[in-house]
């Protein structure tokens, strides 16, 4: 695979879907795709004033426009160094805070609500559920309405511009914002009690990185100039890429991000694993009230994190209105530099949310933006395979398409993207011939045969190694042959590497699967230890180009007798390689 | 009295590429909503239901601009199955910022700059178009986003059988309406006379110039825009770009055709 | 007609009182210029303005109101824009401008909306000074003699007031103390040499006799496609002039059986959309002919009806206009003083 990390897309909140490929009892492909066009959204800032700019990327994600339009001017701030009045900041606060509500409501009461509900929309939901549609609907339009307060309009407001604000509420606009919130107060814990005692499954439960923004002063918050991991570590924000660094996938216009060869999530969850013993005031109560481990390997409480961060909210407007309130309205500040660059991180409702910008001769020449979801999506597609596999070794496989379209859900790729699109779909028979075939046509792949010969079938991989190398195809090893595990990751992950093994998934003897090496850390029946032990150790852009052949043996008793359909399996194979 | 779903007209609400902006909007008539989907039969909306159903349709909304050969083919099957097509938002109707690469050498270029030599295995992209590029619009609704009332309106007129009702004058209008005191005469380059009208002229009333975000109004003078903002000192560059940021394709023809532009 | 004398310490505890009686429409600031608006702290409202933004027909007929509303059972009238105000602080080419749109407004037909809103508003004009664009001495509008109810005249320790009507006098009885009823001789002089003074301050003017033949002997001269292709179209000169009244109306309507409401918004000859007929014809499709239209309405047929031109001299589109098309450059350019050097330029391409 091609790896590209100059530019990417910016636009991932589209249309898209995620699709599990079954092979027998084997989940062999998982693809989180974007099928939205790609709209170039970086490209289009180049040789644009810093204030065109900032009107353009907005228009990446509507239900993001506020989080971009933040993010754009901090980073234009930034590399301008302009300092902005505290008023200013409090009002891109204010605004920002909205966003949030606005967002996390919508994807709760009108999104995941109506999925563990049973009901196929928000507003079918109503005869059952009257009061939380109710909330529903005026916490949405509330937090609309101050977003249109603070930026203009509910969506796309041109009122934030670069050094401050065209122009600020009124003093009745912000009070009657401030007692509003408060009248709220026994709807947002409704709210928060209600999405913490849902049900969620518990699978897929597995670990993350989890990352967000640092805030300051050790307070919770969303925003910061540095990034924050759950393992401890700390980045500054203009080293952004140590954590995001994207690359290309063929299956989608987003691209996808890992930290240190491992995926990562962000997002409420992140937030609220990463900070929540830092909430205060009642979003603290109820934090210490709910918070569990759980929370920390399960993505589907993101709903539960989504509540949380609402209550949040509404306990911060007040003090940011009553800030507001005691200082005037400072005039734009102007700056004349022509030469300059600089990076802004915040989170958007959906997680960290990175613009980055050059400036030379008063325009910008440079642009990078890291959405959210581009983050996420590694993490997207590990998480279904590992509730794909888990299902279908339960004998669940008709809980599968609901199951994924409940965690994508949950990450809240975007709400159209969140909508219900899973799709699950049979391999066809003999699909590892096809997937072998795609695999060789990108670059010749190296192979190394996993086994015992002495337990019979067991040693199919071996065997399979073995005949290959008597034809004199070349870079083929035996597992004995890697010492220390070296050898295949000289070609630097550019050459696909495939094992062979003999795995029981309780097929019919001799059946073949071919799945990505990632894929057996979430099936457990494998025999072998040595594939997970050697998958663990390899960088993930290796991993992620390694793939296994898998033999269904008939026996594994001692001896080196190889049954009928094994052997048939294995002249098969060997065909189809040399072909 | 709630009507059963046969009486009612079927409705589909589509996006193809674009920000979601115009979809939201609809879902964010938080007031209006249960009216809307009493008021006819919600066949398919993917950012509002999960029960989506693709068959004929009295009426399709349609969202983004093209920019991939499934789009196209999607949007010809929703022309197809709808008797009345309405484009909604810029990108729908004009292309909107991503049609700002105005020729295909240019977008081949930036598209490459993006993905590299990666082969896309799922959909082929195409430069970004207006939906008429492909099929017949019946009705136009511009705006980046549109705008709440004016969709309220014009959806309900629809849903009567009569033609949208839009305002069809440039930003300057509301302008006034609203009692600017108008930013060219200050030497800030508003787009305000060359943009449609249907915002609330939002931006001047926050001191701030239009950028034009609701696309070329129909009799825009952009001859005389162009030599006003050049008289004002602005360079030549920065007014083309300008006027290009939101006008999609629908400013190609005037900016390819002017003089001293030798690319 | 009686004149009183007020002192200026009392002028805002006068407006203050009657108040109470009516919303109070006063100037105040708005950046740096100046608008009508609902006061209610005194402070604001400011006595030396030239014009407002828009014109005060704003206060009778708002930029877009509800003029019926629609329901299951039919039209009903919808006169909420009506209320009981008044008005401060207008100038005599205003109130002149007013006095214009009666004319408009009772023409051929009675038109409820406007003569409603009129007959429920007090005028209260304000004396001015002339700024660099006023030219209301050429239109005659500059002193007003009837459309008031009272008449502040502004002669910097004190105002004469004017008392025009019954209900202005009404008014002053609320307060009687405030107002003095003898005027000495140094006042009469201080307001006549203030007459002197004004009159002078008016810097230039057009000849207005002169316009109605030229437009007509004119009339397929150039400059008008010259114009035609300077102006932006965009409306601006049309809704800020204070004898324009030009409407549309566009009904609105509501989902879920609610009542629709008829909107009735201000229209504008220079528009593309206004001479559109039903089918799509456009008998004005050219900025031209549509400039033509505003300038010979204004310049010569109100002049032939009612002896002078609907022009009140204000110098709002002179200093509205982007590019510079007004009835100072129209009308200079008619007269052959001096064609704009702006919008002559416009013929020409846009270049590097
Ligand atoms: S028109 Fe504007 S709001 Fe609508 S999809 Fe395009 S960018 Fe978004
Ligand atoms: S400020 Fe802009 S929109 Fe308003 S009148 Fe002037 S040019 Fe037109
Ligand atoms: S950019 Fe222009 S059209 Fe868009 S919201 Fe602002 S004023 Fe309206
Ligand atoms: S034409 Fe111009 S100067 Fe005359 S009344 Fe109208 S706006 Fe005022």
């Amino acid at each position: 695979m091609k790896r590209i990390s100059v530019e990417h897309l910016a636009r991932v909140e589209g249309s898209g879907g995620i699709s599990a490929t079954i092979d027998g009892n084997v989940v062999t492909d998982v693809k989180f795709s974007i099928y939205e066009g790609p709209r170039l959204v970086e490209r289009l800032t180049v040789g644009k004033t810093p204030e065109e700019v900032v009107n353009i990327v907005p228009r990446i994600c509507a239900i993001c426009s506020i989080s971009h339009k933040y993010a754009a001017l901090r980073a234009m701030e930034n590399a301008l160094s302009i300092k902005v009045p505290s008023k200013v900041s409090l009002l891109r606060e204010l605004m920002h805070l909205g966003e949030m509500i606005e967002s996390h409501s919508l994807h709760i009461y009108y999104l995941a609500l109506p999925d563990y509900a049973g009901f196929p929309n928000v507003i079918a939901m109503a005869s059952k559920f009257e009061l939380e549609v109710k909330i529903a609907l005026e916490m949405k339009e509330f937090a609309n309405h101050i977003m249109k307060t603070a930026s203009g309009r509910y969506i796309h407001g041109e009122n934030p511009v670069i050094g401050g604000f065209g122009k600020f509420p009124a003093r009745e606009e912000l009070l009657w914002i401030k007692s509003r919130a408060i009248q709220f107060m026994p709807f947002v814990l409704k709210t928060v009690s209600l999405f913490c005692e849902l049900d969620y499954p518990d699978c897929p439960e597995e670990d993350t990185v989890y990352a967000c923004c640092h805030p300051y002063q050790n307070k919770y918050g969303l925003a910061g100039d540095e990034i924050i991991l759950s393992t401890g570590e700390i980045l500054n924000k203009d080293d952004y890429k140590s954590l995001t660094n994207e690359f290309v996938v063929s299956h989608s216009y987003a691209k996808h991000s890992r930290y240190k060869e491992k995926p990562f999530s962000v997002g409420a969850l992140a937030r609220v694993n990463n900070l929540g013993e830092r909430l205060k005031g009642e979003a603290g109560k109820m934090y210490k009230k709910y918070f569990n481990r759980r929370w920390k390997r399960n993505p589907l409480f993101n709903n539960a994190a989504q509540a949380l961060e609402i209550l949040y909210a509404f306990e911060r407007i007040p003090k940011v209105v009553e800030k507001m309130l005691k200082l005037s309205d400072p005039a734009i500040v102007k700056y004349n530099t022509k030469e300059a660059k600089g990076t802004g991180i915040i989170e958007a409702p959906r997680g960290l949310l990175v613009h980055s910008y050059e400036i030379s001769d008063g325009l910008v020449s440079y642009t990078d933006i890291i959405t959210p979801t581009a983050q996420n999506a590694e993490d997207i597609e590990r998480y279904c395979s590992i509730a794909a596999q888990k299902l279908l070794d339960a004998g669940e496989e008709d809980k599968i398409k609901d199951r994924m379209d409940l965690v994508v859900r949950a990450y809240d790729p975007c709400i159209s993207c969140s909508a219900h699109m899973a799709e699950v779909k049979k391999a066809p028979a003999e699909d590892w011939k096809t997937k072998l075939a795609e695999i060789k046509k990108k670059a010749s792949p190296i192979f190394v045969g996993v086994g015992k010969r002495d337990r019979s079938d067991d040693g199919a991989g071996i065997e399979l190694a073995l005949k290959l190398k008597k034809l004199g195809v070349s870079d083929v090893y035996l597992e004995s042959e890697l010492v220390d595990y070296k050898i295949p990751w000289k070609y630097k992950g550019s050459r696909p590497l495939i094992f062979f093994d003999a795995v029981n998934f309780r097929e019919a003897p001799g059946k073949v699967t071919f799945l990505p090496l990632s894929y057996i850390m979430n099936n457990t029946r494998l025999s072998h230890k040595f594939l997970p032990f050697i998958s663990m150790q390899m960088k993930y852009k290796h991993l992620k180009n390694a793939y296994m052949l898998g033999i269904q043996p008939e026996s594994i008793e001692e001896g080196t007798k190889i049954s009928p359909p094994v052997h048939q399996a294995i002249i098969k194979v060997l065909k189809e390689i040399k072909n | 009295m709630e009507k059963e779903n046969n009486d009612k007209l079927k409705i589909g609400i589509y996006e193809l590429t674009g920000c979601a902006g115009d979809a939201l909007l609809i879902l964010d008539c938080e007031k209006e909503l249960v009216d809307i989907f009493n008021a006819a039969d919600i066949q398919s909306f993917l950012m509002a239901k999960s029960d989506n159903i693709d068959e004929e349709l009295d009426i399709a909304l349609v969202e983004g601009s093209v920019s991939t050969e499934r789009e196209k083919e999607e949007l010809l099957d929703i022309r197809k199955r709808a008797k009345t097509v309405v484009a909604i938002g810029i990108c729908s109707c004009f292309g909107g910022i991503q049609a700002a690469f105005l020729d295909q050498k240019e977008w081949e270029k930036n598209f490459k700059k993006i993905y590299g030599d990666t082969k896309m295995t799922h959909t082929k992209p195409v430069q970004s178009k207006p939906i008429d590029a492909y099929i017949k619009v019946d009705y136009y609704l511009p705006g980046c986003p549109i705008e709440k009332e004016q969709f309220l309106s014009t959806f309900n007129r629809i849903l009567r059988g009569n033609p949208p009702e839009l305002y069809r004058f440039p930003v300057c209008v509301e302008c006034k309406w609203n009692e600017n005191d108008c930013l060219l005469n200050k030497d800030i380059p508003c787009l305000g006379p060359i943009t449609r009208a249907g915002c609330g002229s939002i931006c001047i009333n926050h001191n701030l110039p239009c950028v034009g975000c609701w696309g070329l109004v129909e009799e825009a003078n952009l001859t005389s825009e162009f030599q006003l903002l050049q008289e004002k000192g602005f360079d030549y560059d920065f007014i083309k770009k300008k006027m290009a940021n939101f006008s999609g394709t629908g400013i190609a023809d005037f900016l390819g055709n002017l003089k001293g532009d030798k690319k | 007609m009686r004149v009183i004398k007020l002192n200026k310490e009392n002028l805002f505890p006068f407006l203050e009182v009657i108040s109470e009686k009516a919303d109070l429409w006063a100037p105040v600031k708005k950046g740096d210029k100046h608008v009508f608006k609902v006061v209610d702290d005194f402070s604001k409202v400011e006595l030396s303005t030239t014009r407002t933004i828009l014109p005060p027909r704003k206060i009778f007929l708002p930029p877009t109101f509800s003029m019926f509303n629609i329901s299951e059972k039919g039209y009903e009238e919808d006169f909420s824009h009506v209320t009981k105000k008044i008005l401060f602080g207008i100038h005599p080419c205003d109130i002149h401008g007013l006095l214009t749109l009666d004319n408009f407004f009772k023409q051929d037909y009675l038109d409820p909306y406007y003569l409603e809103a009129r007959k429920n508003t007090l005028i209260l004009g304000l004396s001015c000074w002339p700024d660099e664009y006023c030219f209301a001495k050429s239109t005659n509008t500059h002193i007003i003699e009837e459309g008031f109810d009272l008449f502040f005249t502004d002669l910097k320790d004190f105002f004469l007031v004017w008392i025009g009507s019954s209900q202005g006098d009404d008014l002053i009885r609320l307060k009687p103390e405030f107002f003095d009823e003898n005027l000495t001789d140094t006042d009469i002089q201080t307001y006549i040499r203030w007459q002197t003074e004004r009159d002078k301050a008016y810097k230039w003017g057009i000849n207005f006799n002169a316009l109605p033949d030229l437009i007509e002997l004119k009339y397929r001269d150039s400059l008008w496609e010259k114009l035609g292709d300077a102006c932006l179209a965009c409306g601006s000169c049309t809704n800020v002039c204070p004898t324009c009244n030009c409407y549309n109306i566009m009904d609105k309507q509501f989902l879920g059986g609610k009542d629709g409401k008829m909107i009735r918004y201000w229209d504008a000859c220079t528009l593309e959309e206004y001479s559109e007929i039903a089918g799509g014809e456009n008998f004005r499709k050219k900025r031209a002919d549509r400039l033509k239209l505003w300038y010979t309405h204004k310049l010569q047929a109100y002049i032939s009806k009612y002896g002078k031109p609907s022009c009140v001299g204000c110098g709002r589109c002179i200093v509205t206009c982007p590019v510079d098309i007004n009835v100072r450059t129209v009308g200079k350019a008619l007269l052959g003083e001096k064609e704009d050097a702006f919008w002559l330029r416009f013929n020409k391409e846009v270049t590097k």
